[in-house]
């Protein structure tokens, strides 16, 4: 049977070729849409984890870093640096601002550092030497065409960019500045009228001592400083997908299903239309005693096979696709081997070839074993 | 010649359908992409378009709300509504922020609303009241379905309990969702004084928005005031452009299925019927009357897929909230023109190989055995 459906291929490598780029391109949709999916809550991780912190503390109650505001009382820095284990807490402000050139509108998560939670590389450029000082993510770069040394406007506020980074999440790029520029933002742009509006410390990064228990000092700094929450950047990042899923699962679950939908139909049609034109081979088959079960392996295989060519181009196609996507936009990262997905997706491939082996089962026994003796 | 290309095409009417439906499921994915999209943008602009100030007022370098801060000094407020031409002024507060409800957590937009500033709440209800008291939360009825969350339960912002005490329609989507909480409230959560984020600005008939917005701009120091429309544009042009670059790939992906799908039925089609062309063409008809009839075929087939494709959208689409309510999806017209013209590519590009196929088939092989 692997010999018949080996040959089948063969006898028409144009179709066969043609056949495994439409599966492929099934395939491809579906891995796009999955690495998106997924890409999207690895930049969500990473946001958090690039800061680098042994333990990160929040205002009471806020359990995310993205999408929310916290504003941490100033005095509860110092608070939080006398308890016991920890060595330094480092201070991180999220605004979240438009950027606004040409006309063409973009939200920018602006982190403003001190010392620790600056951007995790610069690829081009240079770290932020003054106050005037921003680096951007390389997708703002790009869509802007900004280069460095470009003036960088926030809300009427001159800043020059210094560096390029690439961090993004949440399809918003981020951006970096330190205090004298936030500082120099909020009073020469009168950003706030009342600058206890504006959160002056969202975050701190807490670097513990080399033998503190983390647990333990967690617990101390919560019971120390009522004013603030104290996470694992793991904890912070884990709430962050959660976060994510509940805004993307729905649009691109649906998406996928279709996609899978897709998938199915497509090898149904090709083996349908592939059992319809050898409905004589079919029947001279019966004719010679072959069971259904049999007949069923025969157009079973087919269809793996086409599918076991079809996974590389599909793979082949994702990649290009996603190379482009990201080329043409950084902000998205499209993670096509993820490794549950990656499986999920290949496994999926092996049920679209079961289905589609069983859409032409009907054909296949309305085949007349009489018809092996009629001319075609 | 045509009649042939009907009638072998229409002859085997499973193999028609099932090439229809392959192609009408990858059109059908392109116009998901397209009405989500769609459906997402318009809903992040659901607030402002709903409540219709005729000029909006906020912080100098702003120009948009969607993912936005603004905050502007309460005197000016004052001194916009004693302008001449100014009905009325009503100021709000505004913050995005990540909410629980029960045990969800999801990204919101939370409008904080002055006792007498209804004008700027929500436009339509299906439960519940106005807000009246402190610690009360006027919450989307589809954030209450999901969320099992409704009248007289509690929801988070930050570290404050809400009452929920109204159901708010058409203020949910996965993007957008809004809430609306007493000003005072929301105050408290932002530790500001003094300040407002937008000023909706009503001005009396016959005054001219986009003058007195730019009277607005040059007399009050550090606000930007923009006319309803412009104001919308720079919202919708924000929310239209995130994810464009998806969007575009995965038409074009979805676009070259179909295209392929297209090709594998002609192709097929041509392959079997191989010995009938070329007895066709050994009694002489010309090459261009069977490439325009092989032509003729893959323009069916896909325009036999398209309007599936058509049909789904306009008839099943609609009812697709019901069963996910999460998601806004709308279905434009142009969209589906734009498919018009993509199905038409897709055509003439699943045409090739098979035409080539034909052109290229030697008369002779009619008469072999």
């Amino acid at each position: 049977m692997i010999k018949l459906a080996l040959r089948q291929a063969q006898l028409d490598p144009l179709r066969t070729l043609l056949t495994a780029f439409a599966l492929g391109a099934v395939i491809a949709v579906i891995l796009v849409m999955e690495g998106f999916e997924q890409g999207q809550y690895y930049q969500l991780e990473q946001i958090v984890l690039n800061r680098k912190a042994d333990l990160i503390a929040t205002q009471s109650c806020v359990t995310n870093f993205i999408a929310v505001r916290s504003s941490i009382p100033q005095l509860s820095r110092a608070e939080v640096e006398s308890v016991d284990g920890v060595i330094n807490a480092h201070p991180v402000t999220a605004i979240p601002v438009i950027y606004t050139k040409n006309n063409i509108r973009t939200p920018v998560y602006v982190l403003v550092y001190d010392l620790k939670g600056g951007p995790s590389s610069i690829i081009n450029g240079h770290a932020i030497k003054n106050g005037n000082d921003i680096v951007i993510d390389i997708s703002l770069a790009k869509k802007y065409q900004i280069q460095l040394g470009d003036s960088f406007y926030v809300t009427d506020f001159e800043f020059k960019v210094s560096g390029i980074t690439e961090e993004a999440a949440f399809m918003m790029p981020f951006a970096f500045i330190n205090y004298d520029g936030m500082l120099d933002l909020f009073i020469e742009s009168e950003i706030a009228p009342d600058l206890s509006t504006f959160p002056l410390l969202s975050y701190m990064l807490i670097e513990l001592a080399p033998t503190a228990d983390r647990d333990w000092v967690a617990q101390q700094i919560e019971a120390t400083v009522p004013s603030v929450d104290v996470v694992t950047p793991q904890q912070l990042a884990e709430n962050d997908i959660n976060m994510g899923k509940v805004f993307y699962g729905p649009i691109m679950g649906l998406l996928v299903t279709i996609a899978y939908v897709i998938g199915m139909l497509v090898v149904g049609l090709i083996m349908y239309s592939d059992v319809r034109s050898r409905l004589h081979s079919f029947s001279v088959l019966k004719a010679l005693g072959f069971p259904l079960a049999k007949l069923f392996t025969a157009v079973f295989l087919q269809s793996l096979l086409l599918l076991i060519i079809a996974i590389p181009l599909g793979i082949l196609l994702a990649l290009v696709i996603a190379a482009f996507i990201e080329t043409a936009s950084p902000v998205y990262l499209i993670r096509i081997f993820e490794p549950v997905i990656f499986s999920q997706t290949l496994m999926a491939s092996f049920a679209f070839a079961l289905i589609g082996a069983l859409i032409p089962l009907r054909v296949i026994l309305r085949s007349d074993p009489m018809m092996a003796f009629q001319r075609t | 010649m045509f009649q042939w290309a009907w009638k072998s095409l229409f002859k085997q009417p499973g193999n028609l359908t099932g090439s229809a439906l392959g192609i009408a499921f990858a059109f059908i994915l392109v116009i998901f992409f397209d009405a989500v999209w769609q459906g997402e943008s318009e809903q992040v602009v659901a607030y402002p378009e709903n409540i219709k100030p005729d000029i909006w007022v906020m912080q100098s370098g702003v120009g948009n709300m969607h993912m936005a801060m603004s905050f502007v000094w309460d005197w000016k407020a004052d001194k916009i509504a004693s302008m001449p031409g100014v009905k009325q002024v009503t100021p709000i507060l505004y913050l995005n922020n990540v909410i629980t409800a029960g045990d969800t957590k999801m990204f919101a937009f939370i409008v904080g609303l002055l006792p007498d500033a209804q004008r700027a709440g929500p436009w339509s209800m299906s439960a519940g009241r106005q807000l009246e008291n402190s610690g009360e939360v006027i919450i989307p009825d589809v954030l209450s379905g999901l969320t099992g969350v409704g009248i007289g339960d509690q929801l988070r912002i930050t570290d404050r309990d809400f009452t929920v005490v109204g159901l708010s329609s058409g203020t949910y989507s996965s993007a957008n969702t809004v809430l609306f909480v007493p000003f005072k409230d929301l105050e408290d959560i932002l530790s500001s004084t003094g300040t407002y984020s937008y000023l909706l600005v009503d001005v009396d008939e016959g005054i001219d928005a986009k003058a007195l917005a730019a009277q607005i701009r040059n007399e009050v120091e550090k606000v930007n005031a923009l006319p309803h429309d412009e104001f919308i544009k720079n919202d919708f042009s924000l929310a239209r452009q995130m994810g464009v670059e998806i969007i575009v790939m995965m038409t074009a992906i979805c676009s070259v299925l179909a295209a392929l799908i297209v090709a594998f039925t002609s192709y097929s089609l041509v392959m079997r019927k191989r010995q009938e062309i070329a007895i066709i063409k050994a009694l002489g008809v010309t090459n261009r009357l069977i490439f325009y009839s092989v032509m003729l075929q893959t323009g069916l087939v896909t325009l036999y897929g398209f309007i599936i494709s058509v049909v789904f959208a306009l008839f099943i689409i609609p009812y697709i909230p019901l069963l996910v309510p999460q998601l806004t999806l709308i279905v434009s017209l142009e969209s589906l023109l734009q498919l018009g013209m993509i199905a038409f590519i897709v055509a003439i590009s699943g045409a090739l190989l098979p035409t080539h196929m034909v052109l290229r088939l030697d008369p002779a092989t009619a008469f072999h055995v």
